[in-house]
């Protein structure tokens, strides 16, 4: 039985697997920009520390939550119909690269690890994972993908 | 994606190709601007070991195995009576707070010999006079990563990374049982990062002066870690009291008297990952009171980015050192000559081990060479004069640390990585 709605391609028990993981990455590199805008104030080594492991976490849980995402957009003609996900898939894609260089820059030593091009990439990451959110949840909450239809009782 | 990822790891190593590090030796070396990346150069030296190979001299020199099969010697120290003393040793194991860490113990790791360090005191002895020793002893066991020694009268004093020991000594001893007493705590654990402290006396024996490596390459891990660090202790020895002497001296080790004017010098590694040719290494004099520049800058004014807040007090008296060595020979140990067993040549000035570098694209150091003195100051370039630690490029069969001179006159040469002590005497 063909779905009404565009249906994911890598699901477990009938859940997207990029959606159950993808909220870790977006977080970790939040938390990235917090920890980065904390550490250009205060020079509290910490925070630059946390960064480093936030940038880490989020890159390593990408490895699959990426993936996951473009097996879906290849795997359903009608998502690829959709220009929100070619929005979110390109962004998220660019973020992904910036943060590989951000975790670069970021292994640096002290104060040049972040202050200024860490805290710009962190920052432009978060803009663009918000663009890329917002067209996320509108490939969900508007057009239904992965959403199973169930007849109303 | 991954071609993506591919060009930026390319570029990622792009910077200024290593310039010829004889612009950076001597009193004004040739500093470049600072350059900082996304991965900062790494090259490492394979160990392949000697395998019955002997390091390379200049015609008018001989070189011979002092003693092999050891187990990582960093430190040497020769006793009035001729014995040699071998301190074999390693660093305590950081702690990782950031991921940089875990890769940085896998590079540590590659860079030098697998044997676990003895952490205890050889004693060498040649009975028969011709150079190789035929007595060995353990002097003294159950050490606590020690580095310097130093005899003053019948005291002898050892710097284990966490204190100065003082031990009873007398002449012809080839064990010590003694437990020792501590004269005074030094800055340890738990970081540690630079843990060799170098240890040498006053010419007249009434102070004790040791080099207290950085707790960091330029404080990552907080200026907290830092206090009573990078600096050089004066420490009095029957009380244990100590002073900063000198500051600023992000790793100081090689402590010693220059027999003529009688004034304290060291050799000094500094800091890393601004470049292939910043920041050079270098041999100074060290005056009392004086401030040398680490964190908050190099070479007098030249300013760390990487350190916040800044100091422009401490930045405006920061005082360059007398003579570069050229950026990251990592030079361990320092001897001045003042015998007359090598040729006429080799007499007067010091002599540099230079441990080599691990972050610079084209390999520096790796050798002992030699620095004329004349009136007690650096009177010439240096010039190579023990060679053959690297082999094909970048293999390494050996690394020199410190260095002595023996009751003969000849140089001696601990080799952690080549797990050995090299005896280099006029050949005949």
């Amino acid at each position: 039985m063909a779905s009404a709605t565009p249906r994911s391609t890598l699901t477990l028990g009938g859940r997207p697997l990029h959606a159950m993981l993808v909220p870790i990455p977006i977080m970790c590199f939040a938390g990235t920009l917090i920890t980065d805008i904390v550490y250009w104030q205060t020079a509290a080594m910490l925070w630059a520390d946390m960064s480093d492991w936030l940038l880490l976490a989020g890159l390593i849980v990408s490895v699959i939550a990426v993936p996951a995402g473009l097996i879906d957009f290849l795997g359903d003609a009608r998502i690829r119909k959709l220009r929100a996900a070619w929005i979110h898939a390109i962004g998220n894609v660019t973020a992904i690269i910036l943060s590989i260089f951000n975790c670069l820059i970021h292994t640096r030593d002290a104060y040049t690890s972040v202050v200024p091009s860490g805290l710009i990439l962190s920052a432009l990451v978060v803009v663009i994972l918000l663009v890329t959110g917002w067209n996320g949840w509108a490939l969900v909450y508007r057009h239904g993908v992965g959403v199973r239809q169930t007849e109303q009782p | 994606m991954a071609a993506a990822v591919g060009v930026s790891l390319a570029l990622a190593g792009c910077g200024p190709a290593p310039g010829d590090p004889s612009r950076q030796v001597g009193p004004n070396p040739y500093l470049p601007p600072i350059h900082q990346y996304l991965l900062p150069p790494m090259h490492v030296a394979k160990v392949v070991g000697w395998n019955g190979a002997t390091p390379i001299v200049p015609a008018g020199l001989k070189v011979q195995a002092f003693a092999t099969g050891l187990a990582n010697p960093r430190s040497l120290y020769v006793l009035p009576n001729g014995d040699v003393l071998v301190v074999e040793t390693g660093g305590p194991p950081g702690p990782v707070s950031r991921p940089k860490e875990l890769v940085m113990n896998l590079v540590e790791k590659m860079a030098h010999s697998r044997t676990k360090p003895g952490q205890r005191i050889l004693l060498f002895r040649d009975t028969k006079g011709d150079g190789v020793p035929d007595q060995k002893s353990v002097f003294i066991d159950h050490l606590n990563s020690p580095f310097g020694v130093v005899l003053v009268g019948n005291d002898l004093y050892v710097a284990n990374t966490d204190a100065v020991l003082r031990y009873p000594y007398a002449t012809g001893q080839t064990q010590i049982t003694d437990p020792g007493v501590k004269l005074c705590d030094l800055p340890g654990g738990p970081i540690d990062h630079h843990w060799t402290k170098s240890l040498t006396a006053s010419p007249d024996g009434s102070e004790l002066y040791a080099g207290v490596g950085s707790n960091s390459n330029i404080t990552e891990n907080g200026i907290q870690a830092e206090v009573g660090r990078a600096s050089i202790w004066q420490i009095d020895r029957t009380t244990g009291a100590h002073r900063e002497y000198a500051t600023g001296l992000r790793n100081p080790n090689g402590l010693q008297f220059e027999p003529q004017t009688q004034v304290l010098w060291a050799v000094i590694n500094e800091r890393d990952e601004l470049g292939p040719d910043l920041v050079p290494d270098y041999l100074t004099s060290v005056k009392d009171g004086a401030f040398y520049g680490w964190p908050y800058s190099y070479y007098g004014q030249h300013l760390d980015p990487r350190v916040q807040p800044q100091r422009p007090d401490l930045v405006a008296k920061a005082i360059a050192p007398d003579y570069a060595l050229s950026s990251h020979v990592a030079p361990l140990g320092l001897v001045f000559y003042s015998g007359s067993n090598l040729p006429e040549h080799y007499r007067g000035g010091a002599f540099v081990g230079e441990h080599g570098s691990w972050d610079r694209a084209v390999l520096n150091g790796y050798k002992v060479v030699y620095i004329p003195f004349a009136d007690g100051r650096p009177s010439g370039p240096p010039e190579d004069v023990v060679t053959g630690f690297l082999v094909d490029g970048d293999q390494a069969r050996g690394r020199p640390v410190a260095l002595a001179v023996d009751g003969k006159g000849a140089l001696l040469i601990a080799d952690d990585t080549g797990n050995s002590v090299w005896r280099v005497s006029a050949a005949h």
